[in-house]
């Protein structure tokens, strides 16, 4: 017992340096600021249209369904390690401990979100309903029981059914949990202990075929990788992740691209750099995202000067990160005993960063149709990126 | 003429050399085993063979050129397989082929003869647009193997390729080995399966501490330690500690 909660303790510990040691990056960057301004605009116009709404509105349903659908996504957060499944084994039934402080730590992580959510719900309620501001805070009560039953239920169901079916149960809990907020809103509180009774026996038979199985290790481990991948990859946005690899996706939707490096010797690099850059994540959608900034300042800003500086910091962000991304190598592979001209590799990645470039050109430039100087930012992006890549330096020249 | 020529090969990763005065030669046709403890200098052998590393003194040649004379020509006499697969992720297994065929300068058509002869060898017909990612060791294993294959070069240099490999893997690499040594390719193999090394080579070095420390045939080998009728894990248990006792 002593050693499992010290397991956990450290782990716990780790967890909350590591997520600090990102989220730090994320808050001082230029997220921010945006949050900032979208978060008081959502406001501005919510408590705006709070003045006019009518009290028909059916605001039970909405509230229900909001948090009904957030309460659903309870994942357990385990903290388990792949090495648990051979380090962890011979405990395996003192375990009970270690899950029940992980619950705990799910429940208490993940009930700010709903509790927010029902918070903000909470004038649009006044407005609408006739509810005294006790049986509002009785709804925030049961909000919380419920989501205490979502934790357990999720873990229980996931636990006995190894990760299968994870969708049925979701949908399961939706429902439940609509109805049961639902009518505590409307005042059938009969209703309301009658759902919560179904949830709690629901709960039960999971948690019975618990109690005779092995822990699902594999499923519980590849869910905390996945979240913890997610975590990095929105900490990559802001900050250079070091041990994140990108993820793979075929696109296959792209595939004519590849006909711009048809079958020849002299093809070899830009075969392997077009697969790279198309089929990696960070690379595509890093172009992805700054076309696409570019594009909507061009479409929705009227000042020429911001356009055209805009456009031009953009294409050399695309330019630079591209080429630093695609060129520089640390890791061995197989291209670098090819018997090909070495220069061969950076005449690819240029063949490629013109291809990209000029289609965010091409973009631009349908974004900005209708401006007097619309071929201006599209000439501007295509001469910034071929000026960049001439003038930086090739990262695997020290 | 010797296909593969190591003279006097001094080198390593920083100024300690890892690997010192190494000499030896592959003829045409020949499958000699390069055999030595961990860390005995077999990988950083090779790693100077196909040219990552530069021998801080002496010099190698493959077909009588140097890497610096003539680069491509170089790179193109052999293949490798390393000891450990390297993919690429974002490339189906089509594509690995596709790949090498187009950067050994393979015609199209050629590729795809050559590719699913390869294929259907090593029982991969039915993956070809899968990712590395699905793969498990013995078919990334298997990606390398025909990849290099593929290239038909005058010589291989396939670093501990058993491991990982299921039997019937085995049995078809020893196979293709078999018949392009047949057709006049050489290979040079490192290996901890002593018993294969023993059964398929022509010839043995054995590397210990950075040094050759015999070179030859089995026979050659147990004239040289004293012990006739010893099998290699015999020769190679002795070679330990003698070098233990000086």
């Amino acid at each position: 017992m002593n050693s499992l909660s010290q397991i956990w303790s450290k782990r716990f510990t780790h967890y909350l340096t590591e997520v600090q040691k990102y989220m730090r990056f994320v808050f001082t960057g230029h997220l921010a600021i945006v949050l900032v301004f979208v978060f008081g605009a959502v406001g501005y116009n919510y408590s705006e249209w709070l003045k006019v709404v009518e009290s028909s509105f059916p605001a039970e349903w909405l509230v229900a369904v909001i948090i009904g659908a957030i309460l659903a996504f309870s994942r357990p957060i385990t903290l388990l390690k792949e090495p648990d499944q051979v380090y962890l084994l011979p405990l395996e039934t003192k375990m009970d401990y270690y899950f029940k402080k992980a619950l705990q730590w799910t429940f208490f992580s993940q009930i700010g979100l709903v509790a927010v959510a029902y918070i903000v719900g909470i004038p649009l309620l006044n407005e609408v309903t006739e509810l005294s501001s006790g049986q509002i805070w009785l709804g925030l009560g049961i909000v919380a029981v419920l989501k205490y039953l979502n934790v357990q239920i999720e873990f229980n169901f996931r636990y006995a059914l190894r990760g299968k079916w994870v969708l049925i149960d979701r949908l399961i809990r939706i429902v439940l949990s609509i109805l049961a907020i639902q009518t505590a809103l409307t005042e059938n509180l009969l209703f309301t202990v009658i759902y919560l009774v179904i949830f709690i026996v629901y709960n039960l038979i999971w948690k019975k075929s618990v109690n005779d199985q092995p822990i699902p290790y594999e499923h519980f481990v590849k869910l905390e990788q996945n979240r913890m991948m997610a975590f990095y990859r929105f900490a990559n946005y802001f900050t250079d992740v070091p041990h994140l690899r990108g993820a793979i996706r075929r696109r296959a939707w792209l595939n004519f691209m590849y006909s711009l490096v048809p079958y020849t010797k002299t093809n070899t690099q830009g075969y392997l750099v077009f697969h790279t850059f198309i089929r990696t994540d960070d690379h595509f959608y890093l172009w992805v995202r700054l076309t696409a900034i570019s594009a909507l300042i061009a479409a929705f800003v009227n000042l020429p000067v911001v356009i055209l500086i805009v456009a031009a910091a953009l294409s050399f962000a695309t330019t630079i990160q591209l080429k630093y991304a695609l060129l520089s190598s640390k890791e061995f592979r197989m291209d670098m005993l090819f018997p090909v001209d070495p220069s061969l590799r950076t005449k690819a990645v240029h063949k490629l960063i013109r291809t990209f470039v000029f289609l965010q050109a091409i973009i631009v430039l349908i974004c900005s149709i209708g401006d007097s100087l619309f071929y201006l930012p599209p000439l501007l992006i295509l001469i910034v990126s071929e000026l960049t890549f001439y003038l930086s330096k090739n990262p695997n020249n020290r | 003429m010797a296909v593969l020529e190591l003279i006097n090969v001094t080198g390593g990763y920083t100024r300690k050399p890892v690997i010192r005065d190494l000499n030896f030669t592959i003829g045409q046709g020949e499958l000699v085993g390069l055999i030595g403890l961990n860390g005995a200098g077999k990988s950083t052998t090779i790693k100077h063979i196909i040219g990552t590393l530069i021998p801080q003194q002496g010099e190698i040649k493959i077909n009588g050129i140097t890497l610096k004379e003539d680069i491509d020509n170089y790179r193109s006499s052999f293949s490798y397989i390393p000891e450990t697969p390297v993919l690429y992720d974002e490339l189906t297994l089509k594509e690995h082929l596709e790949l090498t065929g187009m950067a050994y300068g393979l015609d199209e058509k050629t590729m795809k003869e050559r590719a699913s002869r390869l294929l259907s060898e090593f029982r991969m017909e039915k993956r070809l647009n899968w990712f590395p990612s699905h793969f498990s060791k013995g078919m990334r294993q298997k990606v390398m193997i025909m990849c290099a294959f593929l290239v038909n070069p005058h010589l291989y240099i396939i670093d501990e390729p058993f491991v990982g490999l299921d039997p019937l893997g085995i049995q078809s690499l020893l196979d293709q080995m078999d018949e392009k040594k047949r057709e006049g390719a050489s290979v040079l193999m490192s290996t901890h399966i002593l018993s294969t090394a023993e059964k398929h080579c022509d010839r043995i070095i054995l590397l210990h501490d950075g040094r050759v420390r015999a070179q030859g045939t089995m026979n050659d080998l147990r004239r040289a330690f004293n012990m006739p009728n010893a099998t290699l894990d015999d020769l190679y248990i002795a070679m330990t500690k003698e070098q233990d006792n000086e």
